[in-house]
């Protein structure tokens, strides 16, 4: 079987991918529930995430074989479907917080005068066409959008790093433990990698080593999400949890703003293009579990059919960003536990060839 | 059908490269239409017993090949929150209802009497303005304030920005403040915040028996009714009738067409410092405590500190300054220590120049370190004396007790500030 993805674009999906879908409401939401102490809400999260993103990823040393391919074998195809089918649901709920957080965002951000839901649909155009290519392009994606990651993001944190107040973090660890752990739980619908690793198992080539990387760039993700949160908190200290776009405030005060105006706007379109992919990969893991779920392989169709899908709900639930966020943090998160943290950990129970 | 697809796949390219163009090209960046539009430059907020009356300078964007191409206006909305009078402005100019060009807001005398936040809360509603935007109370109302013709700026919230600048910041002259750092204080343990008070004085006036503190003239209250004040005054006169009605056409030019005018116009000074406890206000610092306040809080490039010296007066400028406030609880008192270094240099003294003395400067004599050093110390002590006693903790000890001595916290938090014992460390050296 030809390999669709290399380890180095999985490495790079996992670095920016990661960060930049939360950078949008996020920090506000961890804000609001960890005050100061933020960073262990966050670095909780992160750490779980970690383990399992090095679990799934030394498991693919272990076997050659397709997620697909192990559930298959181990229950038969049915039962793999099936298990797909609950993936896809999974892939879409995943795909909607993040479509109606940047729908506000490029509304509030970009195109302040204009109706949001005309601005925002012109995605869909784009949604279709990417969600109907497989993991090559996925991989092509996140070659092209590292560099771009790298520059924007240097350029913000450029610009905010000079304002950041380090004691806006003192006294550390006295917020209540049920408000730090109760934060990582409310916001544990963000975390949703391990499960992209787990669809592109079988479909990149192991080698020694890989695993390390993998879980290392995630770390990394994880790295440049713990610093803009400690920027951004930095910054606002106790006002943080008023401001909402937290990417597109953490560069406002750079003093040459004031002289030749928003400069941070060319970072943030920049950025914006890297958002959209990662806003995308949840739509195109969805598309591939419905084909396998299915056995239908004309993506196109599903892919339109999933966009109509996601159009329908996105004109329906206009403006019920705060509604989706409250039932996603209250009930959603048991989906995220199991499908993104218990399911890729008992993927190591699955009947698998051994690698020669 | 793979070969038509092949074909296809760069046509699909094109089009989604062009889709995405074309989205991305819709976007005004930013850019207005002069014809169509008219910005918030400036507000000014006074309150008027249940009401608040914001004022708003509008500039106006002209067409124009002459160069002089922007009019600045005043327009004036009133209503029970500050968000009610900023929709009537917004009806009367056009303007789109954000605040962000909005780069001052002014509270007037009157707001004294309110809870700052129940007027300011409107700016911080997510995403209505950006919290850059200066914050200053003035002397007198806001919209008269607004209306003054200025001498050093076309239009007066240009020339009171001058004076509010980061640059000036540096010298310890304003303890310049914006919406974020205001609501960052006050909503802190600290429960505390200040922002610049700004005066207006006829132009070419000053205050006498100045050392160089004392900065000021006559009152702009005058001014404000005379010469270019016309213009302020007629605007503020309608503002007040109109305000909260369906009047028609209200406000006056200033700016660009009032700077024209000979005469009448005002400077704005900000060396006094409001401040604030619990939202409330709770006085004026003088020149003297706002310096105290501004050398604690700011990084200072030079400040100039006047002193007496064997019997001469000096002026003092100081460099390369560093000052760091310290709290710990020695036996069950809490102890702050307020530290400022600098290196000094004499900038000027009362004494008819002799060239060859002048080398001698160069390095400072003693008795003028330790004269400034004394008028430091009287000034942070004043300062810390009217925290004392108005329970306006601006100098941020109850921060400083939550952050670094946190199990004291819950014992001092009430009332540090009459319990602490103060502790000055001061040095300054001769620059060279």
């Amino acid at each position: 079987m030809g390999m669709k993805i290399s380890v180095r674009q999985i490495c790079f999906i996992l670095i920016m991918y990661t960060a930049v879908s939360k950078f949008i409401i996020y920090p506000t939401v961890l804000s609001h529930y960890s005050g100061r102490d933020l960073l262990f809400s966050a670095l909780v999260d992160f750490a779980v995430q970690a383990v399992i993103v090095w679990a799934v990823s030394f498991l693919c040393s272990r076997t050659d074989k397709t997620f697909f391919s192990l559930l298959e074998g181990t229950f038969g195809n049915i039962t793999a479907r099936i298990i797909f089918g609950l993936f896809a649901l999974f892939f879409l709920v995943c795909a909607v917080i993040p479509m109606f957080e940047q729908k506000v965002y490029v509304h509030a951000i970009f195109y302040d005068a204009l109706p949001a839901l005309t601005v925002f649909l012109p995605f869909f155009v784009f949604a279709v066409y990417a969600a109907a290519k497989g993991f090559q392009n996925i991989g092509r994606c996140a070659d092209i959008c590292l560099p771009i990651f790298i520059v924007s993001m240097l350029f913000i944190f450029a610009m905010s790093i000079s304002e950041i107040k380090w004691d806006n973090f003192l006294p550390v660890l006295k917020t209540p433990a049920k408000n730090l752990f109760g934060a990582s739980i409310l916001t544990a619908f963000r975390f949703f990698e391990p499960c992209w690793l787990l669809m592109f198992m079988g479909h990149f080539k192991y080698k020694k080593g890989d695993a390390a990387k993998i879980t290392l760039s995630y770390a990394a993700g994880a790295l440049i999400v713990l610093f803009f949160l400690a920027a951004f908190y930095g910054m606002y200290g106790d006002m943080a949890v008023t401001r909402q776009f937290a990417v597109s405030k953490i560069s406002l005060f750079f003093p040459a703003i004031d002289l030749i105006g928003r400069i941070d706007l060319i970072a943030l379109y920049i950025l914006e293009i890297v958002m959209l992919f990662a806003m995308i990969i949840n739509i195109q893991l969805c598309v591939y579990c419905i084909s396998k779920c299915t056995g239908y392989n004309n993506k196109a169709v599903i892919s339109i059919a999933l966009n109509a899908a996601l159009v329908i709900m996105l004109i329906l639930l206009d403006n019920k960003l705060s509604e989706l966020i409250n039932i996603w943090s209250k009930w959603m998160w048991i989906a995220f536990v199991i499908f993104a943290n218990i399911i890729p950990l008992l993927a190591w129970t699955l009947r698998r060839r051994e690698r020669k | 059908m793979k070969a038509k697809l092949k074909k296809l796949t760069p046509i699909l390219y094109i089009f989604i490269i062009i889709a995405m163009l074309a989205l991305f090209f819709t976007n005004d960046f930013g850019l207005l239409d002069i014809h169509k539009t008219s910005l918030i430059v400036a507000v000014g907020i006074d309150t008027d017993g249940e009401e608040v009356q914001v004022t708003a300078q509008v500039a106006v964007p002209q067409p124009s090949q002459s160069g002089d191409s922007i009019t600045y206006v005043e327009v004036q909305g009133s209503g029970l929150t500050v968000a009610d009078a900023l929709n009537e402005i917004n009806v009367k100019t056009g303007t789109y209802p954000r605040l962000l060009f909005c780069k001052l807001i002014l509270l007037g005398e009157g707001c004294q009497s309110e809870e700052l936040f129940r007027i300011l809360g409107c700016f911080y509603r997510r995403n209505y303005s950006e919290l850059t935007a200066l914050v200053a109370m003035c002397k007198g109302k806001a919209q008269d304030m607004l209306a003054l013709p200025a001498n050093i700026a076309p239009e007066n919230s240009t020339a009171i920005q001058k004076v509010l600048s980061e640059e000036l910041k540096k010298s310890a002259n304003v303890s310049t403040a914006n919406l974020k750092s205001v609501a960052e204080t006050n909503y802190s343990v600290n429960g505390a915040c200040y922002m610049p008070y700004v005066e207006a004085n006829v132009q070419g006036t000053s205050q006498n028996g100045g050392n160089g503190d004392n900065v000021g003239g006559e009152s702009g209250e005058q001014g404000g009714q005379s010469g270019g004040g016309q213009q302020g005054g007629s605007g503020g006169e309608q503002g007040g009738q109109g305000g909260g009605e369906s009047g028609g056409q209200q406000g006056s030019q200033n700016g660009g067409q009032s700077s024209k005018q000979e005469g009448g116009q005002m400077e704005f000074t900000a060396r006094k410092t409001a401040v604030f406890a619990g939202g409330k206000f709770a006085g004026i610092l003088n020149e003297q405590q706002a310096f105290a306040l501004n050398i604690l809080k700011n990084e200072i490039r030079l400040a100039v500190v006047p002193c007496d010296a064997g019997g001469i007066h000096y002026t003092v400028g100081l460099k390369s300054t560093s000052s760091k406030e310290k709290l710990k609880i020695v036996d069950g008192v809490p102890e702050l220590t307020l530290s400022f270094s600098a290196q000094a240099q004499i900038q000027g003294a009362k004494i008819a120049l002799e060239p060859e003395s002048v080398m001698s400067d160069d390095t400072v004599r003693d008795d003028i370190l330790k004269a400034t050093e004394d008028e430091i110390r009287s000034r942070l002590e004043s300062l810390v004396n009217t925290c004392v006693e108005e329970d306006c903790d601006v100098i941020g000890v109850k921060g400083l007790l939550h952050k670094f001595n946190y199990k004291y916290y819950e014992t001092f938090k009430d009332d540090i500030l009459a319990r602490m014992k103060v502790n000055y460390d001061i040095k300054i050296v001769s620059l060279n």
